[in-house]
This record gives structure tokens, sequence and C-alpha cells, in this order.
């Protein structure tokens, strides 16, 4: 194992050191969630509404966990490869209420996701059912795959 | 109103010593308590969880809450996970006593509603302060 000197000390690179460290256990844990397939997934963007993409045959399944959101304060786009989902999170109006707990977020929000395939927009199926959205976009005509005839004679 | 940007939420596991059978994470689901003069109102974040998969226990003053989502994994190849999906389990303790005859339980759009109304002798009184 090498060891990694710091020549002066300065705290700049302790804390680079300590970065280093943050990302390569980040990796490490990337690494055993993928093999289990378990534990709480990565979050690759960051960004709301967390989504799980499927793909099946020629069809691509995109599921995102939705509570309390009416499914008319939700907007769904799709423009080539693109999918942007919006919408909004609206708080619960209670009158003369007094909190003991508060940790239910709300809020609007905006995601767009690059689809690994152009989609045919008009044939797009979406479903929210007990706060679980699932929206199947049928792959386009074109990158369908199609499977060739050999003629022979 | 603020404009507000959403968060994702992280999904707390449950930490304790008993094990579940099922070969799914059990998160700790987000909850709102409020409190108004008649009633304690409890809603819960779990999305997945159809009404008949939800039970709720009140045992002296412990009350559970368990709900599981049923195992679809569904054909197909997953291209991106950003989320694992898992039971919700929670446990609280309540204080005030509740009229356990009139909790009412409903579930809508992924989001458990718990109405539990204080029974008459908790009820807050007003108090007359008499001049004399």
């Amino acid at each position: 194992m090498a060891i990694i000197r710091y020549p002066n000390w300065p705290w700049s690179d302790v804390s680079t050191a300590l970065e280093d460290f943050e990302r390569a256990r980040r990796q490490m844990d990337r690494l055993v969630s993928a093999f289990t397939g378990q534990g709480s997934a990565p979050v690759v963007s960051g960004v709301f509404p967390a989504l799980v993409v499927k793909e099946n045959g020629d069809k691509i399944i995109v599921e995102a966990e939705l509570p309390g959101i009416n499914p008319q304060d939700l907007d769904i786009n799709v423009h080539g490869n693109t999918l942007i989902l919006s919408g909004e999170r609206k708080p619960d109006k209670v009158e003369d209420a007094s909190y003991h707990r508060r940790e239910r977020k709300w809020g609007s929000f905006r995601k767009a996701i690059t689809l690994p395939d152009e989609v045919s927009p008009d044939a797009v199926q979406a479903e929210c059912k007990n706060g679980v959205l699932t929206i199947v976009l049928p792959k386009a005509e074109q990158v369908k795959p199609k499977k060739i005839a050999i003629k022979s004679e | 109103m603020i404009e507000k940007d959403l968060q994702i939420p992280e999904k707390k596991e449950v930490q304790s010593g008993a094990e579940s059978t099922r070969n799914a994470p059990v998160f700790i689901p987000a909850v709102d308590i409020l409190e108004t003069e008649h009633e304690l109102s409890l809603l819960a974040d779990m999305p997945g969880v159809p009404i008949e998969n939800v039970d709720i226990d009140l045992e002296g003053d412990q009350l559970t809450i368990r709900g599981t989502v049923p195992r679809q994994d569904g054909p197909g190849r997953v291209l991106l996970k950003e989320y694992a999906v898992g039971d919700y389990y929670r446990q609280f303790t309540l204080s005030n006593d509740i009229d356990r005859e009139k909790i009412q339980a409903t579930i809508k759009d992924g989001v458990l509603k718990l109405v539990l109304p204080k029974s008459e002798a908790v009820k807050p009184r007003r108090i007359e302060v008499k001049a004399s």
C-alpha cells in the first residue's frame, strides 16, 4: 500500500484527500449495490422524481414514486427521445392544526431524461396507481428491431 | 406561495433486530402528524401500497403501521434504477387517549391517512375563571 505524504500539511490537501476518499467510498457503494441489487439504489441524477427505467422488447417503461400527487397536477411531455416530467405536489390544507411531525415535502419539480431510443409520442400511455406512475413508451417504428426473412430458391 | 423545488426523499431503511422474511428492504415512511382539537391525524407516504396491504395495529399506546408492496418484477431489462422498492414499517407511541372504535384509515395516491379521534375524557376543556 502506497503512503502519500503531504509535505507542507496544508489543510486544503487534507480536504482533497478526504474528497478522494469519499469518492472512492461512493464508487464502492455503487459497486456493491450493483452486485447485490439490494439496499438503497444509487441516485444518479439527483433530480426529483427518482426513476426506474426498463426496456421490454419494443417498449420502454418508466416508473416513478409520486405519493400525494394528483394525476391532474402532472405533466408528461415527449420530444424525440427526451421525456420531460413536471408537476407539483401541493401541501395539504389543514386548518387550526398543530404539527407534531412534518417530514413530507411539497413543491414543484421538472425532470428531463434521455431515453435509449426514439419513441412514438402518440402511443405513449401513462397510469398512476397507488402513487406510482408508470409510463409505457413504445419505440418508434424506425428503431424497432426488424426480422429479415431470407429467401431461398 | 413560494416556489419550491422538490428533492428526492432519502429512503431510510428500518434498523431493527427482527428481520423480515421477505427478501425486500423495509423503509421508514415519511409522516406528518397533526393535532386538532378533536383528533390526531397521521399522513404517511407509502407509494405502491394498495389499501388491502396496509396493516394498522394499536396495542396499548403503541401504534404500528405496516405496508407491503406487491412484488411486481415485470419482464424487461432494468436500464436505470434510482430508487429501491420495498415495504414500509413504522411505530409510534401515542400520548393521548384515542377513541379506538372511531379510528379511520384511507389511502389516496399512495398516501395513508389515519384519523385518530381523541376520546371524550381528554378533549381540552376551556376553564372558566370566575371572578369573585
